[in-house]
């Protein structure tokens, strides 16, 4: 008796997972068409405000570029899924600076409150930490717009100097926190990475394998390796 | 500075609403849920806590890459782009793209012809992560909640896998990228900034040195308040320490 009154409140707990997530695909669903209405009405109304029009050549020029960022943006989609969580993912693609700010801040909270992997804390504390993450930025942007009206330039030449390294900052850190957990997964995609980057670097397309590249190349890698690994019960 | 219409700061004001709203939406859903589990609040209190305080340094180059873009397209429409999907260097880049594609063509083009070929290039090439979410990820998710409760082992190790490959692409773009650079800097990026291998490298060594005392501090002197602080100190100090070290190899 007791074992099936375990089962079945167990299998409650499943479905109301099940309800919850349902209910947060649609509120993700709802502020992401929002949000492309939205984004989408900002050339329209630009160009009514000037009396303007796009240059329809120039954007068939643009093209390739388009294509390219279009790709980028679904290689993104799709691999940042399991990591953001559901409701994660919505914020995370509305929102924008991914790995350089709403991944980092939320590993940084589930290592804080020791969630465990795929359940339904780490699901919690991903998408406050995001939720939050995403509030404190917007209010920071829109704060930062008073200063900037009044010292623009003062502010970027003190300030721009040291914006490249924000990512190295973050980075260093993070990865000392997560290297116990991840060297063994890491190690091969890191030396792969390491051999293209040098080897692009000496042939003169350093610029190319930028940071955005190489986290899509690195989880290509790693996806392959860890893979094998799996297969070999290595991990 | 290209001008900016009052239209579209209205617009900027309903995108950040529209956004301060979900954000308010999903921590409440969160939290209601975090209850019906069982979930400790001081779990939930910790978290929005740590992500806020995580999140103020490095929300603060978005806002220098609004000073940097408006000079080119006034002050709405870059606070809109980053306020959204749009990043600095994706941002620079699109705008760029536009400006070449308008020379190439050659003949005159005003100002204004040029921000509204760039904000539409921008817009289009960032439509296709939001749109996919809006259209397919139910599914994709449907199928990975399927593998998580099938086999949680595999799942667990496809999330590592994807996270041990974030962090392998990018401490290698920024070891090499810094090491190839050291005495050679770059030219300046689309913002005007030399980026050099040595400062990134310095910054990189020192984040990595400032997170192991905090780890000491944390282990070995027992003082468990420092977990909540130790990332955000990290940035904190190895930025203070890139902010010393720029001029030396400027």
């Amino acid at each position: 008796m007791r074992k099936f009154l375990k089962e079945k409140t167990a299998e409650q707990a499943i479905q109301t997972r099940e309800q919850y997530n349902l209910q947060m695909h649609t509120l993700g669903r709802v502020f992401t068409w929002l949000a492309v209405g939205l984004i989408l009405l900002v050339p329209i109304f630009y160009c009514i405000s000037a009396k303007t029009l796009p240059s329809g050549m120039a954007i068939v020029k643009s093209l390739p570029f388009l294509l390219g960022y279009v790709a980028i943006g679904l290689i993104e989609a799709f691999s940042y899924a399991p990591l953001l969580g559901t409701s994660g993912q919505y914020m995370s693609f509305i929102t924008g600076n991914i790995s350089n700010l709403k991944l980092p801040c939320a590993i940084n909270s589930q290592n804080i409150a020791k969630v465990e992997k795929g359940s339904e804390e780490q699901e919690i504390v991903t998408s406050i930490s995001i939720a939050v993450s995403t509030i404190v930025t917007t209010v920071i942007i829109l704060i930062g717009l008073i200063p900037l009206i009044i010292f623009q330039q003062q502010i970027v030449d003190l300030l721009n100097p040291i914006s490249p390294y924000v990512i190295p900052a973050i980075f260093g850190g993070l990865t000392i926190v997560l290297i116990a957990q991840y060297y063994k997964i890491a190690a091969i995609p890191f030396i792969a990475c390491i051999a293209i980057c040098a080897i692009g670097n000496a042939i003169g397309f350093g610029s190319t394998l930028n940071q955005s590249t190489m986290v899509i190349v690195g989880m290509v890698i790693s996806g392959i390796s860890t893979t094998i690994l799996y297969k070999k019960n290595k991990i | 500075m290209p001008k900016s219409f009052a239209i579209i700061y209205v617009l900027g004001g309903l995108i950040a609403a529209a956004i301060i709203a979900m954000c308010v939406f999903f921590i409440v859903k969160s939290v209601k849920r975090a209850k019906v589990i069982g979930m400790d609040s001081k779990k939930i209190k910790e978290t929005i806590k740590n992500s806020a305080i995580f999140s103020i340094v490095p929300s603060i180059p978005i806002v220098i890459g609004v000073g940097i873009m408006m000079q080119y397209l006034g002050l709405a429409i870059p606070w809109i782009r980053l306020t959204v999907i749009g990043a600095l260097q994706y941002e620079l880049i699109a705008m760029d793209q536009a400006q070449t594609a308008l020379n190439e063509m050659g003949g005159a083009y005003t100002t204004e012809t040029m921000v509204a070929t760039a904000v539409v290039i921008m817009t289009l090439s960032i439509m296709s992560g939001p749109i996919f979410n809006a259209i397919f990820y139910k599914k994709y998710q449907g199928k990975l909640a399927d593998l998580q409760e099938k086999n949680s082992r595999l799942m667990n190790t496809i999330t590592g896998a994807l996270l041990g490959g974030l962090l392998a692409g990018m401490l290698s773009a920024i070891l090499v990228g810094g090491a190839f650079t050291v005495g050679n800097p770059p030219e300046p990026d689309a913002s005007g900034v030399i980026t050099y291998g040595e400062v990134t490298l310095i910054t990189l060594a020192a984040s990595v040195v400032i997170m192991a005392l905090c780890g000491v501090i944390l282990k070995v002197f027992k003082q468990k308040w420092i977990e909540s602080y130790a990332l955000p100190i990290t940035i904190l100090g190895s930025l203070a320490i890139a902010y010393a070290c720029v001029p030396l190899f400027a």
